[in-house]
């Protein structure tokens, strides 16, 4: 009896213990706490951020990847190296020695199988979405090199294939809870709702990470995630609010991808008419909105693209904040005969970023100050969707939808078609310039890419003036002191545990 | 009371019939759930295939027909997101709900019954003062004030409990603690309110001249009495803990199935919206159940 109640007493202190006990960083276990749980860990589904940031690159590695610290471009991750042939179809020389973390070794079959599976119409992959409009043939030449081969062809296949995760040969066509990759780190535990994590293995190929550990814990409030790291229950919060931002010992924004915008809707008047958009632009006072309602570190954007993408115009400014010039252009386009007094409807998001009630009411009294008649509409995530993509409603009144767009990915092909070509899902106008422009910056490379991208950039902002471009947003992380790291504009997607050091 | 058992599992079968029929129709009303699914650049050609895959595309009629077959075979479908039976997600998360509500309504009940009735015993007093106000209080504060006040004082500046999570016995003391105040106002007001009228009628003021002690009198001649409407208001306490209490466990990282439900009506995810409110309403019809046998055991009239 007494030495079941010691055994007990023992028990219970551990189980207390642990519930108190820091986050282990100085041995290599960390532990990050989250918004929002994986629903599943699919490795085709990585390219969505609530599954990207646990997994990619982590347990599922890709065979490019984009150097988003430094300026390397498209790095070999298992690829070793790539060429295009001659047919314009692009030949892949794989890593050897490389194996998954169930003990098979990788090859050419398994990045067929890969791909077979993104493009398969039994699982829906996102990450098939990189691929739309494209035909795809995959050929094996041998188990260390593969040709990859798309109808049109596709010069940036390099930077696609570092959203394609590789799994094995083995995978089922249909979606898996436990994935098996060929990254530093396994799956170990999956307690949904409470917590996922991560190990090393002893057989991977690169470099060994610091990180040893992973535990990755879930909490919907930013406040809590805050705390978290502060009490030590946690290492590191890659998303917490401006408010909770306050230690500069272990509190920094960073650019994260994200840009806020307004779409102009340019099929319906008064909105078809180029100098109603321009006076739109001149009557917003961006600047007053930094370290007020949007976070000091904020950009003022004149892209959708954030400044660390391919063709980023430096030229182009952003338009200045000019009531009267405003004024004037709606004045001369209501001499014209442009029914300017017809009211423009706002559609926002609710909760789509902080502050964006506060955001949206401010741009409503500034466009009304310089003479527009401006309602404002919110909505929730669903609702919006059909207001921002095709195919929109018949009938509908002049129309700006405010959006926030991530572009993480280094290059515009994966914003412009969506937003600005003719066919494109959200795009508000059609204009055979710039769908001639997006259509050859495509297929460019090089140089002749980033030029053709950074005339696209100048002539929509300046010539179409297509939309109301707002902030590339900042996003505020909390960093325990223990770890050495800084997030990038890639963190909201991915978040490499390899890139993590422990002082 | 057999028959009285019979009468009210098949009037809740036809209430749980009704309610998965409305629930069924209303969640295809929300939308598509392929637009939630993937993002706004996805093409059409993959959002038909979405469907495609989870027959979707069918009339609504051979939907609810299959959904109907798949329900009596006791296939509740799966989670679009989650890729898993949608009944072993909603029970996963229901169990946590279930012993977060059953051990918050024990000490609720326990402690509110006392303070209650101590404050009804000495009614105008300076302990039914303080029960009183605190209690109103308890009814009134907001939930998830509460919890970051909580948090920021007992986890951020004493240190003394974990923020969030479920990993130890310490984890559930904040939840609980929070969990615990709004109905433990509610119902020391209504075991107050009760205890009066009960500790006034003639068989207590019989029993004070027979010379009977004050805690006999209050604890088994009036407060038996006095449960019914306690009961009753305990009985919705449990039932809105067992719907899942969506801000405690968002705040603290709670599993259960509010958040779920919640998350799973945002996401369109509707095999998971049927299988919450199917479990979550089962369990409400037993607790019911329980709430009429214990007014049977407690009132002989409603038992003959």
């Amino acid at each position: 009896m007494k030495k079941t109640l010691i055994s007990g007493a023992l028990i219970a202190g551990a189980t207390l213990f642990s519930a108190l006990s820091p986050a282990l960083a100085a041995s290599g276990a960390i532990k990050i706490v989250l918004p929002e749980e994986a629903d599943l860990l699919e490795p085709c589904m990585a390219t969505r951020s609530n599954i990207g940031r646990i997994i990619m690159e982590n347990v599922s590695e890709t065979l490019t990847e984009l150097d988003v610290r430094g300026k390397k471009g498209v790095m070999p991750r298992l690829a070793e190296k790539w060429e295009q042939n001659a047919d314009g179809s692009w030949r892949f020389h794989l890593r050897q020695g490389v194996k998954f973390s169930d003990g098979t070794v990788f090859d050419a079959k398994d990045v067929k199988h890969s791909f077979d599976r993104v493009m398969s119409d039994k699982i829906t992959c996102e990450a098939k979405r990189y691929f739309g409009g494209m035909t795809i043939t995959t050929n094996v030449v041998d188990d260390n090199t593969i040709d990859i081969k798309t109808q049109p062809v596709q010069p940036i296949l390099p930077l696609l294939m570092s959203l394609v995760t590789i799994v094995p040969e083995s995978t089922p066509m249909q979606f898996v809870r436990e994935p098996v990759g060929t990254g530093p780190y396994k799956l170990t535990n999956w307690t949904p709702g409470q917590q996922i994590v991560l190990e090393t293995r002893e057989d991977y190929w690169g470099k060994k990470p610091s990180v040893t550990k992973a535990t990755y814990l879930f909490r919907a409030d930013p406040s809590v995630r805050a705390a978290m790291v502060q009490t030590g229950e946690a290492d590191l919060s890659p998303s917490i609010s401006q408010l909770d931002a306050t230690n500069p010992k272990t509190d920094f924004s960073y650019l994260d991808s994200e840009t806020v915008y307004l779409r102009i809707d340019h099929n319906i008047a008064p909105l078809n008419d180029v100098r109603v958009r321009k006076a739109l632009n001149l009557a917003i006072d961006r600047q007053a909105f930094l370290g007020t309602l949007v976070p000091e570190g904020a950009v003022l954007a004149t892209a959708i693209v954030p400044p660390t993408t391919l063709g980023w115009n430096p030229d182009v400014k952003q338009f200045p904040h000019d009531v009267a010039a405003a004024k004037k252009l709606l004045a001369e386009a209501k001499a014209a005969g442009v029914p300017v007094e017809t009211p423009i409807t706002i559609i926002a998001r609710t909760a789509n970023f902080p502050n964006v009630t506060e955001i949206m009411e401010a741009i409503q009294a500034q466009l009304q100050e310089a003479g527009f008649k401006v309602e404002l509409k919110f909505v929730e995530v669903a609702e919006h969707e059909t207001y921002y993509s095709k195919p929109f409603k018949e009938g509908r009144g002049p129309q700006l939808v405010a959006a926030m767009h991530d572009n993480s990915k280094g290059d515009p092909s994966f914003s412009m078609f969506f937003k600005y070509a003719s066919k494109g899902t959200q795009s508000g106008f059609s204009d055979p310039k710039v769908d001639d422009l997006i259509q050859r910056a495509s297929a460019a490379v090089g140089d002749e890419r980033a030029r053709l991208w950074s005339q696209l950039i100048a002539y929509l902002h300046d010539d179409v003036v297509a939309d109301v471009l707002l902030f590339h947003m900042v996003g505020f992380a909390r960093v325990s002191e223990k770890l050495d790291f800084k997030p990038t504009i890639a963190t909201n997607s991915m978040l490499q545990l390899s890139e993590i050091g422990i002082r | 009371m057999l028959s009285f058992i019979r009468k009210r599992s098949v009037a809740s079968l036809i209430s749980l019939v009704g309610l998965i029929v409305m629930v069924f129709f209303l969640s295809r009303m929300t939308g598509d759930p392929a637009s939630l699914f993937l993002p706004v650049e996805a093409s059409a050609e993959m959002k038909q295939q979405f469907r495609e895959l989870h027959g979707l595309n069918d009339p609504l009629l051979v939907q609810f027909g299959r959904y109907v077959g798949d329900v009596v075979t006791g296939d509740l479908g799966e989670s679009y997101r989650k890729a898993r039976p949608a009944l072993d997600v909603v029970t996963e998360a229901f169990t946590w709900t279930l012993w977060l509500a059953l051990i918050t309504m024990s000490l609720v009940t326990s402690a509110a019954i006392v303070v209650g009735s101590l404050a009804a015993f000495r009614s105008g007093g300076f302990f039914d003062r303080i029960a009183s106000m605190l209690s109103l209080i308890g009814a009134s504060v907001p939930d998830f004030w509460l919890a970051i006040v909580a948090i920021v004082l007992f986890s951020v500046n004493l240190a003394w409990l974990p923020t969030s999570g479920t990993g130890s016995v310490l984890h559930w003391i904040l939840p609980i603690g929070v969990l615990f105040v709004r109905p433990f106002g509610i119902i020391v007001q209504v075991v107050r309110g009760s205890m009066i009228s009960a500790l006034s009628s003639a068989y207590v003021k019989t029993a004070r001249a027979k010379g009977v002690r004050s805690g006999p009198i209050i604890f088994i001649h009036a407060l038996r009495n006095a449960m019914l409407p306690v009961i009753t208001v305990i009985g919705d306490q449990a039932a809105s803990l067992l719907n899942g209490a969506v801000v405690v466990e968002t705040i603290f990282g709670f599993p259960g199935v509010g958040k779920l439900m919640i998350d799973s009506i945002l996401q369109r995810d509707f095999n998971v919206v049927l299988a919450a409110i199917l479990v979550t309403a089962l369990a409400i019809f037993l607790m019911n159940l329980l709430i009429d046998l214990c007014y049977a055991l407690l009132d002989p009239r409603i038992r003959h």
